[in-house]
């Protein structure tokens, strides 16, 4: 169920350069414009990186409608707060957010990434059979996992993002009810807020990508001195960059946490496939991001990846939570507010039958579509791969004809017939016997 | 149409540690393809993934095939390796035979047989000192 991916038709020039970056071989060429396929999609945003002519981008809410609104609440995501120079600590920023008359949640936030992380640690450490668990935070890795590696569903933290639970505490501790709007760096955390996995409906109503609220605020040019801003924990903040997470769940472990992060799509995959094969034995915690170094890397960002991250280096991080901080995050923590609401259940692919003999049946012609086929899967036919283009052959969905390799060999076939046929001679002009005859 | 069964086999180089794992990635591939439950792809998958190391590190390389009926799978695994002299020995977790240096990268624990029987609903091993060994899995469809 895709929601955070936005192709612009009119841009398309049918290059087919993203068919082939889609982990999930989600997208399709057909007749000269890019398509995508929701039930595989897991909004990683691989396509918008491989995409040179801006035709497919994040999915925004009307940014330009949303912001007119008084007293507007963003959740903004810890990657937003290092995203310019300029305000180049996180308490300036959200300095310029309130200049702006924007309501910040960055409060709730820090006490909600407290308590996920509290609230992991817990689990983790009475884990025993589902060792290692799996982060929950990165919406695109829980879609990969529900696609292609539904055996470690199991294994997925059964909590829930705290950009979720911290609009549940706001909630629930100012009475307020204004509709919230996630600043998100990737596609994938706008599809927490239209397609949640977990629970049914999102805390949060309206999201726009980072890059466009950035932009906005640097055409207005805000002066701040973070002199008005309370400081904020830095904790939260570094859940943006690989490692983050992991090391704050390990700040409320009293004995050893094992546990390993990685970032980017490639790293997450091998990870993933080591897992499932059994070979992680001993690490209690797997850290997965979709997108290269973390969050700030994400396809929604307006900064250097690297910049970014430089800022973030020089966050300083208190790992010990007041007794305050400590008091709050129990009270929460034994409200159940950080809890998954539901089980995270694989995500079935349509099988290419849903009677199991004509599918074997399917997947004999499949396999015999295909042996026919070229195999360098160059992306001319729309599909990712000779072995899609097989597939949607025998779902319907395509023509062998459509392979340009296939094209030519019927061409030649037709030409030779055409040949041998433009040497038969009609039987009227026939030479032989018959005249001499008569 | 589609009363024979559908089979997938696949070749197994000896000592070839860096294709571990692909022949269990393309067996589940194609029970995706067929619809089966997810949790049968998991035992199925796990069942080829041990079949392939122990033809890998004890097999010196061999033969697996995964035949697909409407109510059951089996798969088979076959080498031409030294057998197993004792096959009871063999299906105690952590018994094992294989090298230090098969251990030094992470395998050889003595969990492959163990493995194979906990999610097969049947299992069989053919095997004879100096002949090789076969094996042959069985997972069942449960009705509805």
């Amino acid at each position: 169920m895709s929601g955070g991916i936005k192709i612009t038709e009119s841009r398309c020039r049918g290059c087919a350069n993203c068919i082939r970056s889609c982990p999930t071989e989600a997208l399709r060429v057909i007749d000269g414009v890019v398509r995508l396929l929701p039930d595989l999609c897991i909004d990683c945003g691989e396509c918008i990186r491989s995409c040179k002519d801006r035709a497919i981008t994040v999915n925004d809410d009307e940014w330009d409608l949303i912001k007119t609104r008084e007293g507007l609440v963003l959740m903004a995501d810890p990657a937003f707060y290092v995203q310019v120079g300029a305000y180049s600590r996180p308490r300036l920023m959200m300095e310029a957010l309130e200049s702006h008359g924007y309501n910040d949640l960055s409060e709730w936030a820090s006490l909600a990434f407290d308590l996920s992380a509290f609230a992991s640690a817990k689990i983790i450490r009475e884990g025993g059979e589902n060792l290692p668990y799996i982060s929950t935070y990165c919406p695109a890795v829980i879609r990969l996992i529900q696609m292609n590696y539904p055996e470690l569903v199991g294994r997925i933290l059964p909590v829930e993002s705290p950009l979720e639970t911290a609009v549940t505490i706001w909630r629930e501790e100012t009475g307020a009810k204004e509709n919230v709007t996630l600043v998100s760096p990737c596609p994938a955390k706008a599809t927490l807020v239209r397609n949640p996995v977990g629970r049914k409906r999102s805390s949060l109503e309206y999201v726009v990508s980072v890059r466009t609220v950035i932009r906005d605020m640097l055409a207005c040019n805000v002066k701040v001195t973070g002199a008005k801003t309370r400081p904020v924990s830095g904790r939260w903040l570094l859940w943006s960059t690989s490692g983050g997470e992991a090391r704050h769940i390990a700040s409320f472990f009293d004995k050893g946490f094992t546990s390993i992060s990685v970032s980017g799509l490639r790293n997450t995959q091998d990870l993933l496939n080591e897992l499932e094969l059994g070979r992680l034995s001993g690490v209690d915690f797997i850290e997965c991001r979709a997108c290269d170094l973390g969050c700030f890397g994400g396809t929604g960002t307006y900064e250097s990846r690297f910049l970014s991250q430089l800022r973030l280096n020089n966050i300083d991080a208190e790992w010990m939570p007041s007794s305050e901080e400590m008091e709050r995050i129990r009270h929460w923590h034994d409200r159940g507010v950080w809890e998954l609401a539901a089980p995270v259940v694989p995500r079935e692919r349509l099988p290419l039958s849903k009677d199991i003999k004509e599918a074997m049946a399917k997947l004999r012609e499949m396999d015999a579509i295909y042996a026919d086929l070229p195999h360098i899967d160059c992306g001319a036919c729309g599909r990712p791969s000779c072995r899609a283009l097989a597939e949607d052959i025998v779902r319907g969905q395509g023509d062998v004809s459509d392979c340009v390799f296939k094209m030519r060999e019927r061409i030649t076939q037709l030409s030779e017939e055409i040949q041998c046929l433009s040497s038969k001679l009609p039987h009227t002009l026939h030479t032989g016997r018959k005249r001499r005859r008569s | 149409m589609g009363q024979e069964p559908y089979v997938e086999e696949y070749a197994i180089q000896a000592g070839d540690f860096s294709a571990i794992g692909e022949a269990s990635t393309k067996f589940k591939a194609t029970l995706k393809m067929l619809g089966i439950a997810s949790d049968l792809v998991r035992r199925a998958s796990v069942i080829a993934y041990e079949s392939e190391m122990n033809a890998l590190i004890h097999g010196g390389g061999g033969m697996l095939r995964m035949t697909v009926h409407d109510d059951h799978l089996v798969i088979e695994a076959s080498d031409s390796g030294p057998g197993i002299p004792d096959v009871q020995l063999a299906m105690q977790e952590g018994y094992s035979t294989a090298t230090d240096e098969i251990r030094e990268l992470g395998f050889g624990a003595g969990m492959g047989l163990p493995n194979i029987q906990r999610n097969a609903d049947a299992m069989e091993i053919d095997t004879e000192v100096g002949r090789g060994t076969r094996l042959r899995a069985t997972v069942a469809f449960k009705q509805g």
